[in-house]
């Protein structure tokens, strides 16, 4: 008897002290609830790196403080790593930011504001009728095997890659005006002029598109472009690039890591003029899921990490005695948006997409404001994203330099949407359920993707506002690529919270959303054989302003029509935006040369970056 | 010869099953709403004939019998057919399946080093002290879910910085030596072993624990036993031999999770291996990938299976005759 007492009492210690093994790891990961404002960083003006010419060598150089070379940088991606190394054949982010890292376009952005600057180009200069691009490359500057790069690389990279549609096609697709493409010559060795058909201001911006070396590309666009899709992908040896980037292809080992190594070649130089890159190599881990990139960060063997707002807390106490430094690039450049269905169309059997009870709902102005009233997004900014990030009302994001500043925010107001409903007819019944004009309970279905915890956090929220208003709303996150088929292939849904990437420096890359018969224009999807059928006037407005935002240059003119496309939105609620996560990194101390902005981020000036 | 013409049999049975097992699953996967192109079409940036282009390329626009039929005749040649992203199928397993293999056969043959003896052991010594512990501790390790304990393991690793977290080399791996190379893989290689060896140890030694068990208790031993015979020649030379019998049966098992029973672990411990490449394949509905892990699945399985059945042959006599 005593034996088993002892064997039960032996089981109970040792369950015991399994829970409070997972006690104890589970401390430091609990978090003050009130989260620690993190304040702005004193943002430095980046300083413009500027040409310098050398024994006849047209270098660019950097204005940032002289550091010391050697070292290495980690960093890390999400998911299952490249594609492809062939900058133009990318389809994801991943393989673009390698490709990316790899090869320089003609021109870069300015980080602070969005301005052009030259890479590649010495400089370039526009025509007064803006509709030819001249430009000037750099005299004397290698590819990393020492070859030249010349105006035969530029010819070869526009008119036989790009403009003949080899690898992936957007940018060429996005070039086309009124079916017509840009033209692109040699003038000389180091001189190129483009055409465009028509003044079209989003077209500067294209020429930081990465320039291929044409000794290495020419023969594999001669075998077409099947051969060409699989062309630089990931089995190519790294020896076998040949790069104009700061960095080129050390190796790649699947679903573990991509590094790179300095490019001797590079044409930029340090106040000192000794050669950039200062760090020797880039590290990118390629990791599955976010909380191992945490795991991994914390435990050292990342140096930069992207915060979700949840963690920013723990890492602003952590901050002041551990070695990395907290850094406030603002506002995500994406958006992230409650959105009803408008489509009032039937389908090739003669059957509604939207059942003809919700259409009456969602097509009612006065429903889609009262849901917009009804949403609490400072509740969500501060429940979800724990404080860090901003209400978002308008469809550019915030650090836009296009952004409508005159559309003001406003806060959550329930008697106005009571109001608005009772205007449109609905009731609500003594149990407080919301009934239309004809006497149908207003229930319908709210989906997202499943395993974004933050899209999740915020239907389960809107479900609750929305509930204060008498709707039932039946919320079902469902797997992404489920989703995708439903908003824009079978058109089968209610309501739907997602989010899109967008640029702070084109609002015209956004045409597939707005114009009416795009390919995203999900709040009213038009099938290719319906073309423009069943058009609502302010669909048509948002329509000519799309085409005429693109055509005009200057940049005045541009703002005021996207301030109108941005009123428009305002007002009609196609899209309900909700709000911007404020994106924090965490970077190690021992890091110099870093200038965080909103536009680049915070490796956009890698070849300075160097470790003290 | 007989043992040649069951052989043969085996094989020539398993063709149907295949087939069976292809269409059900590639009609699964084609039939579930998922579409392939999700994240090409939710990008603002591509255009409508870039996606048309795609759907070609993959084939999605033709019906999904004209499909199956180009995989299969594809399959049937011995080519896998390319990604969702236009990598070749054949290459990107090529590269995951001596990660996984290693950890997994890894894993096996610790587990077998350790787990028979252990079980023969604790049947030997039945109702020892010994005996019990084992069995407080085998009930623990099949009690803790491999994902949780992984995990668990992860944050060990993160607060004594004694271990990597995952992956299976150093990002300056290149530049090792040879003998660093083997230290800086078993380094990262330890936590997810151990998982997985906690795991599949505590079924292993409780199995064998059991049979033999079973064996010492029947008439046969008793009478070895009663003619005298050393404790010994009956333990190892009469019993063992009767008890391993079920065991060669569950070798056939593990042959089939060679590739993919570590999957989950794999996951947690972002190791290179099959099971990250395989679960993306699926949740991109990427059609080829995700029918040549079950294709390959299926494979194992039955050749696992016919594997013990061929070993049981050997080492069983009545077997033997009756076949």
């Amino acid at each position: 008897m005593t034996r088993r007492g002892f064997r039960v009492l032996f089981v109970i210690l040792v369950v015991a002290l399994v829970c409070k093994a997972c006690l104890v790891a589970d401390i430091p990961v609990s978090e003050n609830k009130n989260p620690a404002p993190v304040e702005q960083t004193i943002e430095q003006q980046y300083p413009q790196p500027q040409n310098i010419t050398i024994d006849g060598i047209d270098y660019l150089q950097s204005q940032a403080p002289i550091g010391n070379f050697g070292g290495e940088l980690v960093s890390s991606t999400i998911g299952e790593g490249p594609k492809t190394f062939n900058p133009f054949n990318t389809k994801d982010n991943v393989s673009s930011l390698m490709a990316n890292t790899m090869y320089d376009g003609l021109l870069t952005s300015n980080p602070d504001n969005g301005k052009p600057m030259p890479k590649l180009a010495k400089s370039f200069s526009i025509s007064p009728d803006e509709k030819t691009y001249t430009v000037i490359l750099r005299k004397g500057i290698k590819w990393s095997d020492g070859k030249p790069i010349t105006a035969d690389d530029v010819v070869f990279t526009w008119k036989d890659i790009i403009f003949a549609g080899m690898g992936d096609t957007s940018t060429r697709d996005s070039l086309v005006i009124n079916g017509e493409l840009p033209t692109v010559e040699k003038i000389d060795n180091y001189t190129v002029k483009f055409h465009t058909p028509q003044p079209y201001a989003p077209f500067l911006m294209m020429l930081s598109t990465p320039i291929a070396p044409k000794h290495i590309f020419a023969p594999a666009v001669k075998k077409g472009n099947e051969y060409f899709d699989s062309f630089l992908s990931t089995n190519t040896k790294p020896q076998d690039f040949v790069t104009s980037g700061a960095f080129k292809l050390k190796e790649y080992i699947p679903a573990q890591r991509v590094v790179f190594e300095r490019n001797p070649n590079y044409y930029e130089i340090n106040k000192n003029d000794e050669k950039l890159p200062y760090l020797d190599k880039i590290v990118y881990l390629i990791v599955a899921d976010l909380n191992n990139e945490v795991l991994k960060f914390e435990a050292g063997e990342l140096d930069i990490i992207s915060l979700q707002g949840s963690k920013v807390a723990r890492y602003k106490t952590l901050e002041p005695h551990s070695n990395f430094k907290l850094y406030n690039l603002g506002p995500t450049t994406g958006t992230m948006y409650l959105s009803m269905n408008l489509n009032n169309r039937k389908d090739s059997n003669g059957k509604f997409y939207v059942e003809q009870v919700k259409q009456h709902w969602f097509q009612d102005l006065n429903f889609r404001q009262a849901v917009d009233y009804a949403i609490d997004r400072k509740n969500m900014v501060l429940n979800i994203a724990n404080g860090i990030g901003e209400p978002l009302y308008t469809p550019e994001s915030l650090n836009s330099i296009f952004l409508n500043k005159n559309l003001k925010p406003y806060d959550k107001n329930l008697n106005k949407s009571r109001e608005l409903l009772k205007k449109s007819g609905f009731y609500t019944d003594e149990k407080g359920r919301l009934y239309d004009r004809s006497g149908n309970r207003v229930e319908f279905n709210l989906y997202t993707n499943a395993g974004n915890t933050e899209r999740e956090a915020i239907g389960v929220m809107v479900k609750q506002d929305l509930e204060d208003l008498g709707m039932k709303v039946n919320f079902k996150p469902i797997e992404f690529n489920t989703l995708v088929n439903k908003l824009v292939s079978t058109y089968d849904w209610d309501m739907v919270i997602m989010g899109l990437t967008g640029s702070p420096l084109e609002p015209n890359g956004g045409k597939n959303v707005w114009l009416s018969d795009g390919r995203l224009h999900m709040f009213n999807m038009r099938s290719p054989q319906e073309g423009k059928k069943g058009i609502l006037p302010w669909e048509k407005e948002l329509d000519e302003l799309f085409t005429k935002g693109a055509l005009a240059t200057k940049f005045e003119e541009r703002k005021k029509y996207y301030d109108k496309y941005q009123e428009i939105v305002y007002h009609e609620k196609p899209f309900i935006y909700i709000y911007s996560p404020t994106i924090i990194i965490a970077v190690r101390d021992k890091f110099r040369n870093i200038y965080p902005s909103s536009l680049g981020g915070i490796t956009h000036n890698i070849e300075e970056i160097w470790i003290h | 010869m007989d043992t040649l013409k069951y052989i043969l049999k085996r094989i020539i049975q398993t063709i149907p099953l295949l087939i069976v097992v292809s269409l059900i699953s590639f009609f699964i996967i084609r039939l579930s709403p998922v579409d392939p192109l999700a994240e090409l079409k939710l990008n603002p940036s591509v255009s409508q004939e870039t996606v048309q282009k795609e759907r070609e390329r993959l084939g999605l626009d033709k019906p999904i019998i004209i499909q199956y039929g180009m995989w299969a005749k594809s399959f049937i040649k011995g080519d896998l057919g390319v990604t969702s992203t236009g990598e070749r199928v054949s290459q990107k397993l090529k590269e995951r399946i001596p990660n996984t293999l290693l950890l997994t056969s890894l894993v096996i043959f610790l587990t077998w080093l350790v787990g028979i003896p252990l079980g023969i052991i604790a049947a030997v010594r039945w109702k020892t002290p010994f005996d019990r512990i084992l069995t407080v501790l085998t009930s623990i390790g099949m009690a803790i879910p491999s994902f949780f304990f992984a995990v668990l393991l992860l944050i060990f690793a993160v607060k004594t910085g004694w271990f990597p977290i995952g992956g299976l080399t150093s990002p300056n791996f290149a530049e090792m030596s040879l003998f660093e190379k083997i230290i800086d893989m078993t380094h990262h290689l330890i936590l997810p072993v151990f998982v997985l060896f906690t795991i599949s140890l505590a079924g292993l030694q409780r199995q064998m624990r059991a049979n033999m068990l079973d064996v010492l208790d029947s008439d046969y031993v008793k009478f070895a036993r009663a003619k005298g015979l050393s404790e010994t020649a009956v333990v190892y030379k009469h019993a063992l031999r009767n008890a391993v019998n079920p065991m060669i049966t569950l070798l056939g098992f593990e042959f089939a999770g060679l590739l993919s029973g570590a999957a989950l672990t794999e996951y947690v411990f972002q190791y290179p291996g099959l099971g990250r490449l395989i679960l993306e394949a699926v949740m991109k509905s990427d059609i080829n990938l995700v029918m040549a892990s079950l294709m390959m699945g299926a494979i194992m399985l039955i050749a696992g299976n016919l594997i013990a059945d061929i070993l049981l042959i050997i080492t069983d006599p009545r077997i033997r005759s009756k076949s």
